[in-house]
């Protein structure tokens, strides 16, 4: 890697470490290798929202042009989001495209991407299906983002209706997961979600 | 002398002559050769037209080449000086993250923010913003000209 984006790194990895956001365990960040390149992060779901009392995991990698360039970032862990894929978790943030300036460090973008999850963009989607529902349905939306919070994030149980459904498609012979996911996707009917599998 | 040695004419010296130059002799191999080793003195400028692109400089087009010649110019007109501590405000280049030593060359953009020269021009040639307050440098530059 470039010596300026290795030395960069190692400074910023101190300044996350001993941040105040780092002692009240609202961000983290981990090395996953010696050569800097590749980190993982942690955030914590904001409060009063469907992502409270979840903890968010990510993939950071460090491009070697770095930081003229914006680090990769994508979560780890599955989220329900207008701007994050629900498949992939690849994430729709304009700083971490064309608006990436040098001087944003690790720390600006784990909390940008907590402030991402406070405050979705529907209109600049990552996830078509998530978004049409947060602006069509958005107490459906609501329900689902805090479901997946609690079934991948750790989040708090809450909603014991769409536990029910999803545990009656696994008894159908259903995949967990793919089961959450027709669910979400058809706003909780079981009868069009067993369709939307098996066609 | 047979063209067994077919792939060793096909040198490092090719890479750096333009994609158009055609020559049978030095036609390349169907296969794809393993890349030279590492010679910096040989290496291509790598240039940044528009954001998230990056060529080298002999795979420019003609309009890109002139932008990137009129944002060197710029690029030029930007004060710069030596670091002598006098400026208690700017400590460190928040590129590289390092602290500003006695002596480093340093490059002040028009809203005031300063950083190592060699840090600010690598960024300024892809993104001609401050990467502090995002400024835009030409803006800020014709307002600093009207004022003046």
């Amino acid at each position: 890697m470039a010596n300026i984006a290795e030395q960069r790194i190692k400074r910023e990895f101190k300044e996350v470490v001993k941040s105040d956001e780092v002692s009240a365990f609202n961000i983290k960040v981990e090395l996953v290798n010696d050569t800097f390149t590749e980190l993982r992060g942690e955030i914590a779901g904001p409060p009063d929202t469907a992502y409270e009392g979840g903890k968010f995991k990510l993939e950071i990698k460090i491009p070697e042009t770095y930081p003229f360039n914006p680090p990769q970032v994508k979560f780890v862990t599955k989220i329900w989001h207008p701007n994050i894929s629900s498949v992939t978790g690849a994430i729709c943030l304009d700083i971490l495209k064309d608006q990436w300036a040098a001087a944003m460090t690790l720390r600006t973008v784990l909390l940008s991407l907590q402030a991402l999850l406070a405050a979705a963009e529907p209109d600049d989607p990552q996830d078509a299906v998530v978004a049409q529902q947060f602006k069509e349905n958005n107490p459906i939306f609501q329900r689902t983002a805090r479901h997946w919070t609690c079934a991948y994030a750790g989040g708090p149980k809450s909603d014991k209706e769409l536990e029910e459904k999803v545990v009656s498609m696994k008894n159908m012979g259903f995949d967990e997961h793919k089961a959450r996911v027709a669910l979400s996707t058809k706003d909780w009917d079981v009868t069009r979600a067993a369709e939307y599998l098996i066609s | 002398m047979g063209n067994c040695f077919k792939s060793s004419s096909n040198d490092d010296i090719s890479l750096l002559r333009g994609n158009d130059h055609h020559d049978p002799a030095l036609e390349p191999a169907p296969f794809v050769e393993p890349p030279p080793p590492y010679r910096p003195q040989q290496r291509m400028p790598i240039f940044h037209p528009s954001p998230g692109v990056s060529r080298p400089a002999n795979q420019l087009t003609e309009d890109e080449q002139i932008k990137i010649a009129q944002r060197l110019g710029l690029i030029n007109h930007l004060p710069t000086g030596k670091y002598d501590g006098t400026n208690k405000k700017a400590k460190e280049c928040v590129i590289c993250m390092n602290e500003f030593v006695f002596g480093d060359e340093l490059r002040y953009l028009p809203c005031m923010h300063c950083y190592h020269r060699e840090c600010i021009d690598d960024w300024l040639m892809r993104s001609f913003t401050c990467p502090s307050c995002m400024e835009p440098v030409d803006a800020a530059l014709l307002t600093t000209y009207q004022t003046s």
